[in-house]
């Protein structure tokens, strides 16, 4: 299932062949998410429709926000076309920086490019002090008339900081359900010096020694010295029920150009019973999801789901619900430590200057409206064997050398391959007797390879990296080459960890598997350069 | 340089092509070692050891000498296919499933099937037939007698399958690198197919492990004889477990898959003390909903511990595997409590049972019990025996399961049995879900929700719930405050596990021969189909 391949399947009938070998070469490398947005202090947004892309090959009518001016694109500089005015799902992720002392303002004007029959639209801001001047009154805050616009200037104290999400407050089990809704970040006023010391400072120079750039939008969530990061993602979860989006088309289709407030100029959907048929991250449908920001096949959902980490980067997610229900999104490889909730850092009731009480969760439920930012690693640590595959024999390839620091990590060489390599295990082999150029000694026999079958994601070995795979197994890894390789062998071989909504049946894209509410995170060796730059 | 290097990959590829040609024609096989380098005395792998400090103290590690072995060596092996289950309204459901192909003594008596080396590596007391254990007890199909099955005289908990490697010991050379007794992992392919085929258990089996054991799981995959159109591998995901490796993780997007005809052994350290659980990563909503989930916990080394908890800790805090420092690793869940307790509770004689590494005595119970929740969809079920493609996004949970049981099966004691279609009787749902806490005590309960379609609530009538875990994790500060909590229900997702202990202690509130319950206050849950009244729902006895 590699995503590219999928897609071109998918695709087949909408597409030239001659388009679509160009297609799967442009989309195989993607590997990029971070969390992109825009900044500003003065957004003009628009709702209006577009249809978005499913896997199935579904376009399903649907609304959503554009960002038309006042932001500018982070962290993609000229990559990122977020503020190019294109309707999008989820809507632009608003990012903004709480002032140093006292407050700050910043405005969202909002204009509503419905159809007519749509009616007025709005948009609530839970957790900000909201002033608003135009528009109309509407029953939770005032509204944008079909063609019209409303202000919104929403308060940002000097203690607020991390994610929050954005949704419209009118008619909302219609117009949320439709696509009307988008996160807001907001960064911390100050960086905790810890943020610039210990593990965050050498993670920063290890990016550096191997020509990574660094996508955070900061060093820290919030201004704790637990909530330091090095990598960031944020992933947004909202549903799609095709039925009330094919009801609401074929209204708006009915009712032409209406004019907006006269009688029968308004839509009648059923908005219950509720069978959604997509489960979507950041608005995408998995295999869409890991493939590029911005990536052109997708106008209207610019965002991806394609999380990729070093051993030892602390890795913050910036978890949002959005749609009507609750997923239970299930983070592979570790646990998550939940920072904070709709931006309140949970703290310690004793020592709230030092320390963090938020629970260490696998599986983060989401929940509509909500918003949590949580922290997670992985470095391997305790797996009783060297993920490296090591070579104890100094005379061959795959000898290296592992100086645990304070915390038993190899961290004093920012520039080796096994950087941040956990050194109670260095060494320690798994496999009783591997063929390849690995230690051998180790507990496990692995069987015969002729009984597996192969994952896509599997990088060909049970060792992390290229080098170590290459050793061990040689450069096709142990797939067959009718395999398909998502991960390859030579050129990434990380450990992939899949997250997922654990209802499982939410990763399924219109009763197909896969789809849906999944991703592939992979931690990758310091071998493969991780580039979020689109 | 680069043309040696070439050169070596080549000769690689040889290599592992030849050593493919020449790995042995048999695909089933289990591992169990006797000992590893990490558990390198044999005679030491078959009991815990004591705690009596870190394993490796400061910066040392592997290559050096260990300070003290810690654990011991854990095997267990498990079928994937399939089989039958019977519903609270006595209909036989089917199921994708893993069943039993080790500790099978124990499994049908509701313990975790796992097993230290002299155990699993034992031999059967006689033949297995099919439908095993039943047969083997004695019993005849069809003639069962009535609740709770008698299950004493079968106390073999050896691994199925498990025979002398005849080929290897008639060769000299190969007989000097096994076990004189022919043991090696070698196993009969007919004894593992005539039990393991249509033996799939709801849940799947138990498994129990210690902090620092190494734990050998081995899944064969016998295959689903009722549905031959289906060529299903199984893979085993140990769900919530720390800083995994992808090989292992069972996720077969990430990593390998078992065929039909095919063993692989997932090697674990156990990772840190809580209550995790497992489940196929193939096709998740599948092959979940269809039944392939289990229980399994990992208990804190504080168990093994005799003196002051929190010393005993403080012990842990030497070997840097499993210190919890809030400034160096931000997921560590159990720093020293922030206040030293005294009393009973906090000091261990190496008898005493604990949750998780607390320091303080706060998660201490006398009895425990796996809670799994569950749902199945009727229809998905019936349409998963045919030969048609199932429909996800309609998928209605109709039984409403505790350990695989609906109301009033779960409070029966025992295993529940199913006769299925190949005639016979098969234990299908080993885990009876009354919880009995001796007058007194206090029990904890290990609750897992593996549901794919919604979330369930569980509510105690009675004895009110006390949260000491979640997701695997001691619910602590990183300043080591106890943020436990008394509630009356618990909400769970698909995915997640949280620790209750029920404590009885007061014995004129919960007095000797009362009875409690846990129910559903989702009340549509309280059914079973189209009977409405049922569901998730069971007793707690005060014994």
């Amino acid at each position: 299932m590699n995503p590219s391949t999928k897609k071109t399947t998918i695709s087949m009938t909408r597409l030239l062949p001659a388009v679509l070998v160009v297609l799967a070469l442009l989309f195989t490398r993607a590997a990029n998410a971070a969390a992109p947005g825009v900044t500003g202090t003065a957004f003009h947004l628009t709702a209006k429709p577009a249809f978005v892309s499913q896997p199935d090959g579904n376009a399903v009518y649907s609304w959503g926000y554009s960002c038309d001016s006042g932001g500018s694109p982070i962290p993609f500089g000229a990559a990122g076309t977020a503020c190019g005015g294109a309707m999008q799902i989820p809507g632009p992720t608003l990012i903004v920086t709480a002032p140093a002392s006292g407050s700050a303002t910043f405005t969202v004007t909002l204009t509503d490019s419905l159809p007519p029959a749509a009616g007025n639209t709005s948009i609530l801001f839970p957790g900000f002090q909201v002033a608003t001047s135009g528009g109309v009154a509407g029953l939770l805050t005032r509204e944008a008339q079909p063609g019209s616009s409303v202000t919104y200037t929403v308060t940002v104290p000097s203690t607020a900081a991390g994610t929050h999400s954005y949704y419209s407050g009118t008619q909302s089990d219609l117009q949320v359900e439709m696509g009307l809704y988008g996160a807001i970040i907001v960064l911390p006023s100050a960086t905790p010096p810890a943020c610039s010391s210990g593990i965050h400072s050498t993670n920063l120079l290890a990016q550096g020694a191997h020509s990574e750039t660094n996508f955070r939008l900061a060093p820290a969530a919030y201004n704790h010295p637990g909530a330091c990061y090095d990598r960031e993602y944020i992933f947004q979860f909202s549903e799609i029920d095709p039925r009330i989006h094919r009801q609401a088309e074929e209204q708006i289709l009915a009712l032409g150009n209406c004019v907006a407030g006269t009688a029968g100029c308004s839509l009648s959907v059923a908005t219950e019973p509720y069978v959604p048929a997509y489960f979507m991250v950041n608005g995408r449908s998995m295999p869409d999801d890991m493939d590029a920001n911005y990536a052109p096949e997708y106008p209207h959902q610019p965002y991806n789901g394609n999380p990729h980490m070093h051993p030892g980067e602390l890795v913050l997610l910036r978890i949002v619900g959005q749609g009507r229900w609750q997923h239970p999104f299930h983070e592979h490889g570790n646990h998550v430590r939940i920072l904070a909730r709709d931006g309140n850092l949970i703290r310690s009731a004793t020592d709230p200057a030092n320390n963090l009480a938020g629970p260490l969760l696998f599986t983060t439920t989401t929940t509509p409206g909500m918003a949590m930012d949580g922290i997670f690693y992985w470095t391997g640590k305790g797996l009783n064997w060297d993920a490296f595959g090591h070579n104890t024999d100094p005379n061959k390839t795959g000898h290296a050398d592992c100086f645990p620091d304070g915390n038993g990590y190899n961290t004093g060489d920012p520039g080796a391959i096994n950087y941040f390599e956990w050194c109670q295990d260095h060494n320690k082999p798994v496999q009783a007797a591997p063929v390849g150029n690995v230690a051998s000694g180790g507990p496990a026999t692995l069987p015969d390879p002729n009984i597996f079958a192969n994952g896509p994601w599997f990088g060909g070995s049970p060792y992390l990296g290229p080098d170590a795979t290459v050793r061990s197994v040689g450069s096709t890894g142990t797939t067959p080459p009718s395999g398909t390789i998502a991960n390859s062998p030579t050129e990434e071989a990380g450990f992939a960890f899949m997250w997922h909504s654990h209802n499982e049946r939410e990763i399924t894209t219109n009763n197909i598997f896969p789809g849906g509410m999944l991703m592939m995170m992979l931690v990758d060796s310091r071998e493969f350069k991780i580039d979020e730059s689109n | 340089m680069a043309i040696r290097k070439l050169h070596q990959v080549y000769l690689l590829t040889l290599v592992v092509a030849f050593g493919a040609l020449a790995a042995r024609a048999q695909s089933f096989q289990i591992q169990c070692p006797a000992s590893t380098i990490t558990h390198p005395t044999a005679a030491n792998n078959n009991a815990e050891p004591a705690y009596v400090g870190a394993t490796y103290t400061g910066t040392t590690g592997y290559g050096t000498q260990p300070a003290h072995v810690n654990g011991a060596i854990k095997c267990q092996q498990i079928s994937g296919g399939d089989g039958f289950a019977t519903m609270g309204d006595g209909t036989q459901t089917y199921l994708f499933a893993f069943g039993p192909l080790s500790g099978l003594a124990d499994i049908a008596n509701g313990l975790p099937g796992t097993g230290f080396p002299k155990d699993f590596n034992s031999l059967p007391p006689g033949t297995l037939m099919p439908g095993d254990p039943a047969t083997a007890n004695g019993l005849t199909a069809n003639t069962w007698p009535s609740y709770p099955l008698p299950t004493g005289a079968f106390g073999w908990n050896g691994a199925v399958g498990l025979a002398p490697d005849t080929d290897c010991l008639a060769d000299p050379v190969c007989a000097a690198t096994i076990p004189a007794n022919g043991l090696d992992g070698h196993v009969d392919p007919r004894s593992v197919m005539d039990v393991g085929v249509m033996n799939g258990n709801m849940p799947a089996p138990l498994m129990a492990i210690d902090e620092d054991d190494e734990f050998f799981l081995t899944l064969t995959n016998v295959g689903q004889v009722m549905r031959p159109d289906l060529f299903e591998q199984h893979t085993v995901h140990f769900h919530g477990y720390p800083n995994a490796s992808a090989f292992y993780d069972g996720v077969p997007d990430a990593s390998v898959a078992i065929n039909i005809g095919g063993s692989f052994t997932y090697y674990y350290l156990a990772p840190d003390a809580g209550t995790y659980f497992w489940h196929c990563h193939i096709t998740p909503p599948e092959h979940l909903q269809m039944g392939m989930v289990g229980q399994i916990y990992v208990r804190p080394r504080q168990n093994r511990w005799s003196g002051a908890l929190y010393s005993g800790l403080q012990a842990q805090q030497n070997d840097l595997r499993t210190k919890c420092d809030r400034a160096s690793d931000i997921l560590c869940s159990n720093p020293l409590p922030a206040v030293p307790a005294a009393g009973p509770d906090a000091s261990n004689d190496g008898t005493k049972k604990y949750a998780y590494n607390d320091g303080d005595g706060s998660t201490r119970y006398d009895v425990e019990y796996p809670l799994q929740i569950h749902g199945f969809d009727p229809n998905f079920h019936f349409v998963g025996m045919t030969f048609n493609p199932e429909g996800f996004t309609d998928m209605k949970d109709k039984y409403f399961l505790l350990n695989g049981r609906s109301y009033p099966d779960t409070v029966t004691p025992g295993p529940l049995m199913t006769q299925t279609t190949d005639g016979l009787v098969h234990f299908s749902q080993p885990l009876s879900s009354i919880v009995n806490i001796p007058a007194g005590g206090k029990a904890l309960l290990r609750i897992a929700d593996l549901d794919v379609t919604e979330y369930q609530t569980l509510a105690s009538l009675g004895i009110p719930m006390h949260v000491v875990g979640y997701n695997a994790k001691l619910l602590r500060d990183q300043a080591g405050n106890n943020l436990d909590y008394y509630t009356n229900s618990i909400t769970l997702a698909g995915g997640e596990s949280l620790d209750v202990i029920l404590d009885a202690s007061d014995t004129t509130k919960y007095p000797s021969g009362s009875t409690f319950y846990l129910y559903t206050p989702n009340l549509d849950h309280l059914s079973n189909d189209a009977e409405n009244f049922g569901g998730l729902m069971t007793e707690v006895h005060i014994n």
